[in-house]
């Protein structure tokens, strides 16, 4: 039992709570909050797997960013304070039914592959120099540089000859455009029905 | 990280998977719904980025988390303004009240 | 000679042209007048002017064409006749071996023509030949060209069907010519006294008194005044072009042209029950002869492979043999085989045509025989003849300048002309048939003339008469005799109708000649012409002979060279003795029946007070035309068989007709003109006296009155019933023709109703059955299945609605237990 058991026994215990006392609670505000308890704690678990880039992102974007967006949309469509609406029993039932049989299956799976087998199998490329990258160094830069294009934690020792790499260039440029017309969609879509009800509501008024 | 294994994090990130899909199925309340997306997106990323350290995919599973995560944030963006519509018209949160399309 | 090359050939063109323009003058003139008419008032005169203009251009025309002919010519074709005793004497023996020596002689002392006696077209390199062998080219060096010259040519081809060339040919002779000059001539006056005859038409709302409406009233109609002169023209353009054709095939496009037209005019009056019956009997008539004369052309062009009546010119500068050439070759000798029968064709240069196997060409003699009859069936059509002879009466339901048209220049004049022209390919057995059958008719006509008492059914029946006395000539060998009194006929018969018709017009379209008399008083100019007329019919004469002729009008000649050339031939061949008896004893009773007719209109006093009153003198422009006619009628002939007329047609005889070479098979030997010259003489007197006493005798019956005509009808009842009826032609051809196929055509009526109707019937019903069962299986198998799909669809759509809640949660649900059911599918089909 070492430290990153350890670790890694904590923040999973955490996300998975979370997790749970998301679908359990019936109040918003206390979903919003397990849900950061959840984010934040698997943020920790990228970080035991090495991925501090991705780690750190999930805890600006998500916990930073998508939760308290979600917690403004609580706030602007909840009508009283606490308010509850409740599932009936019949319906969490048939949710449980379904989530256990869904948890079984992964269970199943999990245990049933071979994954040792898959990552021999799998291996494509020489795994040394990569694994010595992901080990002894952060992995913000090589990610930066494949968005630009660039593979030096794959090409970096590679053989002579060997064809390069690719990057995520183009994705990268494709994920920019979508993000900014989401944001215009976005604020278009919460602007323009409420004039068209404004408008309607005047004209019910005359 | 020595004596941790990877069906560990695939565990837990069913765990997560269900507990989003049980979110989903079981909220009456649309931002719950929402909470149940993110949270099934996030189980997403966690197999991610355990399959780049347990597996030759290499930085490659971290990018497709990245991608993951601000696709998330955009889609929460939208589902925000369009939760928002829905209330402006419902008066109301509740995604029953959304039956238009019965057949 | 080169000289007389160009000028030859200038010549032809020259004539070409100037007849061509004369053809298509009328042409346009119809076109013009058929649409500017249609299109302006009905008032004006225009159209008629623009006719007679064009018809009157086209006499012009003819006329500067013989006047240049003449030229050309030296007019020696007027004086050629000092020498001919020479080449009838030695024509007379007619043997073969001594023909060389006859055209030697011929050419020593014919300084007229220098270039051979061939009828067929004129060709340099012949009279090439002829004059450096005989050296008498003095002629030809003036650029003289020979009277009997044969101008033809092709204007445009038609068509080209393997062999068959059809073409628009033309050929030009002095008969061309002079037939041009005298259609023209006679068509003009007819159409200026037609311009005051018809002008009754020049009205919006004329009344025709003969057409009783339903409701009593008579037919208000648009005055046609435009349309008679529209037809007119295309009248004479059919004639001219039929005259102006060098191809049998095109004197058929244009036969017919003349058919239509003649069927347009005479049922003029078409709202006329009678004027409809009558047009359709002539068109009707004129198809039975008309489908002897495309028998013909089908014989001639299989036979001979060619339309042309002269020679053609290739594109290769080849000649080629005409019709004509073929079978007489240039001496007028038809080459019979001996061993076959068959006629051999003469090719070109006077060697025997020969095949692709180079055999010789030949034709049996009896197809020759048959297509022979058949052209001559068109022309017994055309002209009339018996047994087709019924319609000619009846065209007189036509207005009277229409009937004067038909009767003398144009409809009739077409198939004696044609016979003529078609002299040489006519056997002696066709020649035979021809005279028989011209000289039951000239009898027939004539008896019949003698009891009518409608003006103008005299006339036809006497027109009849005519032609028969024409068709007698050919047949008997009198070649120029008979188109002799074709010119004059033409002239005197023109005459004699417009008379009649400016009597009618006179009397207010009375037309029946016993409610006339005495008119000549009250229209003398009429009387007058229609003496001269009847005179030159009769053919009488002042019996003494000044400077070698006798004083006489137009018809006596003429009739006088066709009782010679019949008496000639009677004497050749004595069984054929009614061939003479029959024409001298008609030629009487024609003398008879048109004194009758005069007598009954002009002289004594008046039968009808009331048409008597009324009468009046016809206008000028009705009158002029009457005494310029009369004119030509009693002068045209002047000089007999010395005359102009006779001369400028004799150029064009078919060679050998003088020397009576034109005997072929058959022992029937034709009269040379030697042996008709030796009984001219006598058959003058003969003839003279039988016209006299017939004159005579219409005296006394009609213009003394001594002895009642009725009383004598009244006599011989039978017989007088007989001619009335008119030889019972009519009732004949009547139980013959129309009952049989009325009773034939029952039967296919019964026929039709039973057995096709029935048949037709039960189909129809079997069909509709078959589309009430069908209609049945459509509407339950086909129909049921396609519903059937459609409700299925629609059902299961209904079924599945259920399922679409619109319920967020659920469908996640769905989607989660469809992930699990897939899982499960999965590994229960791949457990590893």
């Amino acid at each position: 039992m070492n430290g990153g058991q350890v670790l890694f026994g904590i923040f999973a215990l955490l996300t998975c709570g979370g997790a749970v006392a998301v679908a359990l609670t019936q109040n918003v505000v206390r979903m919003a909050f397990w849900l950061i308890v959840s984010l934040g704690s698997a943020s920790g678990l990228f970080f035991l797997l090495n991925a501090d880039f991705v780690g750190a992102t999930q805890l600006l974007i998500y916990v930073g960013g998508t939760v308290v967006l979600l917690i403004f949309g609580v706030m602007l469509t909840t009508s009283g304070p606490l308010l509850k609406i409740p599932s009936s029993p019949g319906e969490l039932i048939q949710s449980a039914v379904v989530g256990v049989l869904f948890i079984s299956m992964f269970f199943f799976t999990v245990w049933s592959v071979d994954w040792e087998h898959v990552a021999n199998t799998a291996r494509v490329h020489d795994s040394t120099t990569d694994t010595v990258a992901l080990q002894n160094d952060t992995t913000g830069r090589p990610i930066g540089m494949a968005f630009l294009g660039v593979r030096p934690d794959r090409d970096l020792g590679a053989a002579e000859g060997q064809p390069l790499s690719t990057g995520y260039f183009l994705p990268f440029e494709i994920v920019s455009m979508h993000l900014l017309v989401v944001l215009i969609g976005a604020a278009y879509l919460a602007r323009a029905k409420r004039q068209i009800t404004t408008a309607e509501s005047r004209s019910e008024v005359v | 990280m020595e004596g941790v294994d990877l069906k560990l994090f695939l565990l837990v990130g069913a765990v997560l998977f269900v507990c989003g899909v049980i979110c989903m199925t079981s909220k009456r309340n649309g931002i719950g719904v929402l909470i149940g997306v993110e949270l099934v997106l996030n189980a997403a990323n966690l197999n991610f980025v355990a399959f780049s350290r347990y597996t030759p995919l290499g930085l490659d599973g971290q990018i497709m988390a990245l991608f993951v995560i601000v696709l998330a944030a955009a889609e929460a963006a939208v589902a925000l303004a369009i939760a928002l519509n829905f209330y402006n018209n419902h008066l109301t949160i509740d995604v029953d009240r959304a039956d238009e399309l019965r057949g | 000679m080169l000289l007389a090359d160009a000028s030859v050939s200038s010549l032809g063109n020259t004539l070409a042209i100037l007849l061509g323009i004369a053809c298509l003058l009328p042409l346009c003139g119809f076109l013009i007048e058929i649409f500017a008419g249609y299109w302006s008032d009905r008032l004006s005169k225009t159209p008629a002017l623009m006719a007679v203009g064009c018809i009157g251009g086209g006499f012009a025309c003819s006329l500067l064409a013989l006047i240049l002919w003449g030229n050309a010519t030296c007019w020696t074709a007027l004086k050629a006749d000092e020498h001919g005793a020479a080449h009838h004497s030695v024509r007379d023996d007619s043997a073969e071996t001594q023909l060389a020596l006859a055209d030697e002689e011929l050419h020593a002392d014919e300084h007229s023509s220098a270039g051979a006696d061939d009828h067929h077209a004129f060709h340099p390199e012949v009279e090439h030949h002829v004059a450096s062998e005989e050296g008498h080219d003095d002629h030809a060096a003036e650029g003289l060209v020979p009277a009997h010259a044969v101008f033809s040519g092709t204007i445009y081809r038609l068509a080209k069907f393997g062999n068959l060339d059809i073409t628009v040919d033309y050929y030009i002779d002095s008969l061309t010519l002079v037939m041009f000059v005298m259609v023209t001539f006679i068509a003009t006056c007819i159409h200026i006294f037609a311009i005051g005859y018809m002008s009754e038409e020049l009205t919006h709302e004329y009344v025709d008194h003969a057409v009783h409406m339903s409701d009593g009233h008579h037919l208000h109609r648009p005055g046609r005044f435009y349309r008679f002169f529209a037809y007119m023209s295309l009248f004479c353009f059919s004639m001219l072009g039929l005259v102006y054709s060098g191809s049998i095939f095109l004197v058929f496009v244009f036969w017919e042209l003349v058919g239509i037209c003649s069927y347009l005019l005479i049922g003029f009056y078409v709202e006329r029950k009678s004027a409809n019956v009558a047009a359709n009997k002539a068109f009707i008539m004129n198809r039975v002869g008309d489908f002897g004369f495309l028998i013909g052309l089908m014989i001639l062009w299989t036979s001979f492979g060619t339309f042309r009546f002269a020679e053609e010119i290739d594109d290769h500068g080849q000649a080629h043999a005409g019709l004509f050439h073929m079978v007489r070759g240039d001496k007028g000798l038809m080459r019979v085989s001996s061993e076959t029968g068959d006629v051999v064709m003469w090719g070109e240069h006077e060697e025997t045509l020969l095949d692709e196997n180079d055999q010789p060409r030949t034709i049996p003699y009896y197809l020759l025989v048959i297509a022979g009859l058949g052209i001559f069936a068109g022309c017994v059509g055309k002209s009339a003849q018996f047994p087709l002879q019924t319609w000619l009466p009846d065209a007189m339901e036509g207005p009277t300048p229409v009937s004067a048209l038909v009767h003398s220049a144009t409809m009739v004049a077409a198939g004696v002309y044609l016979a003529g022209r078609f002299f040489p390919m006519f056997t002696t057995d066709v020649l035979l048939v021809i005279a028989y059958t011209g000289c039951i008719t000239l009898f027939v006509a004539a008896t019949i003339a003698i009891v009518a008492t409608d003006i103008k059914r005299v006339l036809a029946y006497s027109t009849i008469s005519q032609l028969g006395y024409m068709m007698l000539a050919i047949g008997v060998g009198g070649w120029g005799a008979g188109l002799f009194h074709l010119i004059t006929h033409a002239f005197f018969k023109s005459l004699m109708f417009l008379a009649s018709g400016s009597v009618i017009f006179g009397c207010h379209h009375e037309q029946e000649m016993p409610k006339m008399g005495g008119l000549w008083r009250k229209m003398p100019i009429t009387a007058l012409t229609m003496l001269v007329g009847v005179i030159a019919i009769a053919g009488l004469a002042i019996p003494v002979t000044i400077m070698g002729a006798r004083i006489a009008f137009s018809g006596y000649h003429s009739k006088d060279a066709i009782v010679a050339t019949a008496l000639a031939f009677t004497e050749a061949n004595s069984m054929h003795f009614l061939l003479f008896l029959t024409p001298l004893v008609t030629a009487g009773i024609t003398a008879f029946y048109m004194f009758r007719l005069w007598f009954y209109t002009f002289a004594g006093d008046p039968r009808d007070k009331h048409v008597y009153d009324h009468a009046h003198e016809t206008p000028k422009v009705m009158t002029i035309p009457l005494l310029v006619l009369s004119l030509f009628a009693a002068g045209c002939a002047i000089g007999g068989e010395e005359g102009v007329l006779y001369r400028l047609l004799s150029n064009s005889e078919p060679v050998g007709v003088a020397a009576g070479r034109m005997s072929g098979a058959g022992g029937i030997s034709l009269p040379s003109h030697e042996a008709i010259h030796l009984v001219h003489a006598q058959a003058g007197t003969w003839a003279l006296i039988v016209a006299v006493l017939g004159a005579f005798l219409a005296y006394v019956f009609y213009g003394a009155r001594w002895v009642n005509p009725t009383e004598v009808g009244q006599s011989f009842p039978r017989l007088y019933r007989f001619l009335v009826e008119k030889w019972q032609f009519d009732a004949l051809y009547d139980a013959m023709f129309v009952r049989p196929v009325r009773i034939i055509a029952g039967w296919f009526v019964v026929f039709d109703r039973v057995v096709l109707d029935g048949f037709l019937h039960a189909a129809a019903s079997s069909v509709v059955h078959i589309s009430k069962w069908d209609r049945r299986f459509d509407e339950s198998i086909i129909d049921g299945f396609v519903n059937l799909m459609a409700s299925v669809t629609f059902g299961i759509g209904r079924s599945f609605k259920k399922v679409q809640t619109g319920m967020l949660r659920q469908y996640i649900t769905f989607i989660a237990l469809g992930v699990l059911a897939l899982f499960v599918l999965m590994l229960s089909f791949f457990p590893n």
